[in-house]
């Protein structure tokens, strides 16, 4: 953080949490903080340049074993984007799998300041914070994976909310966690014998269907006054017709009350959950069909997972998709069993413009944005580095907000984008107050950061500002992609972290977890079953579990606390 | 025709531990054009340090260059570990008089490089054109791709005077190679294009090939199982036994060719 005052003069404001939309509005801030006057500050003029809250992204992969497995297995992804270390940044590598220090300084210079790791297996998350640690300048969470773990599953047959409950609330607690994510609910399990499984299928051995997997989670998750709800990553991804399970992936927890106005199911990478045809010969968009239902209905928020056409490094804890995407392509190919609690695959992949197929994957993720009315519905991501890594988001923008660049696109790319999907017959355009809706407002306010100073400007908030180097009347998608990518300023927590696109500050960010609060009596009745399979199945010892406080050198918590009714 | 000395200062490899020096912005076509002075503040990477070529060599130019074809640039001094010697080079001619460092010659488009000694680990790799060629010996990986990378060598020539180490062409997709000694283990890696000719002996070359050709004129120490004889073929007048591999990859896959005696 910061000491002193800072005034941004001129700039052209969008900060949709609070209403403002392109006003020309001075910014205070004292203290890393925004406040409401100052008295002899340090003077940025922003010109009529466009000014955000810093962004949050929702959903990516930036930290842990899985990411540093694809690093280790790519070195010829590395090779790409080396640069030297500079008095202020340390040596960069990489492009879909870039080193820590690279993922901070570039989602900085994109202007963002918060990114939540999307999978972090609960066993493995010291290494998941250690390399948190080592990624400079973002605020950061990380949410454990509990949905193919023994222990979740034999609460859920059992029919025990309150035990899963507090199961859920120790995992949160023991691993610094920020809530609780669901990848391929049963299927992952179900790939330690081969086997993988659809949302009403039975888990082997555990007899129980993800359908019901999902709905105990959300039950338990909104036991507690959780800032995020239940994050999913449904069944059947990636595969062609796998949109009807989608929407009743959603049906599930219809009806589930939420902890306060929010949905009770973030719903991620869309895009991939979007398939119609029943393979991939007759592979088509079911974006309007997904849109409709998101249209129609308010427990759920969803991100897009909009694909970034080039070469990537795909990886999940999806064990059966990954290994299936290995099929197709015969690259390389690793997986991972993570004990009683989850697994993982990772593959490199490469979306091509002369594929049918990708071609329409590369169209879903932007007829959701586009077919999807309001934009309070979702957030822009590209399930990083899965669909695309995080440095191709100002090329979804620019798409976003140009239906000229869509069409010269769709011009170069397969002629399938033309009768199996819809995007050539979009005409919207998004304007920079949704895209600061998707890319900072929305996702601040799904994972409840707004009220902890994320994703606006207003009274209070983080002194965490994006200044891009483009005035609101810009169109040219050339100039709006370019400016995204690097920002005139960007500030973090009050202090000048970006200028002119070049990182001119590291300073380390926070780590935010939550501690749901949960009853004594009946943490100790869960603890004798959770103390068992310590005893006879892990590895570890139940002692020497938990993530020690050492390691979030600067954390941040939020409390949840049990709901009373 | 211009020749630009650039002899390495003996103070450069003084220490106890000789911190490498890289020098792949001293190619013909980068170095063209410029003066005595702008050629010595070109900037090479000495360890994690950058300095000026002027403080690591000792320079001196003779002559006119109409364009880089017409540039030669001679290395001398102990060179041991000077690395990436004409990496990335497009036109023109380097000769190194001595032992050199890894990456010599690698990712070279164009123009020719001439190593008067022994190469280390590397040399040619993801070459795409021009000439290469190697007095003494090659040590690993000589033309092959950088880890990971699913291409090698895929353009240009080759050749090595002397012997060559393990996995040379690993993934070569295209271009000649010639190894005038004996190679080590796994010559022709995954290897789908272009073709090896070794004069000397071999062992266990062709694994994983889908294309492409090696030519072994030497002893076979040991041959892989996983290829099938097709015929016996006359290449140049002599005569050799032709196989095709590598089947490990599935029949359709197999569409590599070894010549053996």
């Amino acid at each position: 953080m910061a000491d002193g005052e800072l005034l941004i003069k001129n700039g052209v404001v969008y900060d949709p949490i609070n209403g403002v939309n392109g006003e020309k509005k001075d910014i205070c801030i004292r203290d890393g903080k925004v406040v409401e006057s100052v008295t002899n500050p340090k003077v940025i003029d922003a010109e009529g340049r466009v000014v955000m809250p810093g962004g949050v992204d929702i959903h990516a992969h930036i930290a842990g074993a899985k990411v540093n497995a694809g690093r280790t297995m790519r070195p010829e992804d590395e090779r790409k984007g080396v640069e030297a270390k500079t008095k202020v940044c340390r040596a960069q590598s990489g492009y879909s799998v870039p080193n820590t220090f690279a993922t901070g300084y570039r989602y900085a210079r994109m202007g963002y300041t918060f990114v939540m790791e999307a999978a972090m297996p609960p066993l493995l998350a010291r290494h998941t914070h250690e390399e948190m640690i080592d990624i400079p300048i973002l605020d950061n969470a990380a949410m454990p994976l509990i949905d193919n773990n023994w222990m979740t599953m034999e609460y859920v047959k059992s029919g025990d909310t309150d035990l899963l409950a507090a199961y859920i609330a120790w995992m949160i607690k023991a691993t610094k966690g920020y809530g609780v994510k669901v990848v391929n609910p049963g299927g992952t399990e179900a790939w330690g014998w081969g086997k993988n499984c659809n949302l009403n299928d039975t888990v082997p051995y555990f007899d129980v269907t993800p359908a019901e997997i999902i709905k105990g989670l959300a039950e338990a998750t909104e036991k507690f006054e959780m800032p995020h709800s239940i994050h999913v990553h449904g069944n059947m991804l990636g595969h062609p017709g796998n949109f009807e399970t989608t929407m009743d992936t959603y049906d599930v927890v219809k009806g589930i009350k939420p902890y306060r106005d929010r949905p009770t199911m973030h719903a991620t990478h869309t895009q991939f959950h979007s398939y119609g045809g029943t393979r991939w010969g007759d592979f088509e968009s079911k974006a309007g069909a997904i849109a409709d239902y998101v249209n129609k209905n308010n427990h759920v928020s969803i991100d897009l997972g909009s694909v970034i056409l080039g070469d990537t490094t795909t990886m999940t804890a999806d064990g059966p998709m990954e290994y299936s995407l290995y099929q197709i392509t015969g690259r390389k190919w690793t997986n991972h069993d993570v004990e009683l609690e989850t697994g993982s695959g990772i593959t490199p992949f490469l979306y091509s413009a002369k594929v049918s197929v990708h071609t329409i994957q590369w169209a879903i993720g932007q007829e959701l944005a586009l077919l999807i009315k309001d934009p309070w519905k979702l957030c822009l991501t590209t399930d990083h580095p899965n669909a695309g890594p995080f440095i191709g988001y100002p090329i979804i923008i620019s798409h976003l907000m140009s239906k000229k660049r869509r069409d010269e696109s769709a011009e170069s790319m397969h002629k399938a984008i033309f009768d199996r999907a819809e995007l050539p017959s979009i005409d919207r355009e998004y304007d920079l107050n949704e895209i600061a809706i998707i890319t900072r407002g929305m996702a601040a306010k799904t994972l409840g950061l707004h009220e902890h100073g994320k994703g606006h400007l207003g009274v209070g908030a983080d002194a965490d500002v994006a200044i891009y180097d483009m005035t609101p009347e810009e169109r040219d998608a050339g100039n709006i992609q370019k400016a995204f990518l690097n920002t005139k300023y960007t500030i973090k927590s009050g202090e000048i972290v970006v200028k002119d696109g070049e990182v001119v500050a590291a300073p380390p960010g926070r780590t935010i977890f939550v501690t749901p609060e949960c009853d004594d009596k009946l943490m100790d009745e869960m603890l004798v079953t959770l103390k068992d399979k310590f005893d006879k199945y892990y590895s570890v010892t139940f002692n020497n579990y938990p993530v020690q406080d050492a390691y979030l050198p600067n954390p941040y918590e939020i409390k949840a606390p049990w709901r009373s009714s | 025709m211009q020749t630009i000395t650039l002899k390495l200062k003996d103070a450069v490899m003084s220490e106890i531990a000789a911190v490498p020096v890289e020098v792949d912005a001293l190619t013909p076509d980068k170095l063209f054009g410029k003066s005595e002075a702008e050629l010595k503040a070109v900037k090479v990477w000495w360890g994690n340090k950058q300095e000026a070529t002027g403080d690591l060599f000792d320079v001196s130019m003779e002559g006119d260059a109409g364009s880089a074809d017409e540039v030669k640039i001679v290395f001398e001094g102990d060179l041991r570990r000077v690395k990436r010697i004409g990496e990335g080079m497009k036109a023109g001619e380097i000769e190194a008089r001595g032992d050199v460092d890894m990456h010599c010659g690698a990712m070279m488009e164009g123009g020719k490089v001439v190593v008067k000694g022994n190469a280390d680990c590397w040399g040619g790799r993801e070459m795409r054109g021009g000439e290469l060629i190697i007095e003494g010996d090659a040590e690993d990986n000589f033309c092959a791709m950088y880890r990971g990378e699913e291409k090698g060598m895929t353009g240009g020539k080759v050749t090595v005077d002397g012997n060559a180490g393990e996995c040379v062409g690993q993934y070569m997709a295209g271009g000649e190679i010639l190894i005038k000694g004996n190679v080590d283990r796994l010559a022709g890696l995954s290897m789908s294009g272009g073709k090896i000719t070794i004069e000397g002996d071999a062992e266990l070359f062709g694994a994983d090939m889908t294309g492409g050709e090696v030519v072994v004129k030497g002893k076979v120490l040991e041959m892989m199982p996983s290829f099938r004889f097709v015929e016996t073929a006359t290449v140049d007048g002599v005569e050799y036994k032709k196989y095709l591999g590598d089947f490990a990859m599935g029949e359709k896959k197999a569409k590599g060719t070894l010549y053996v005696r």
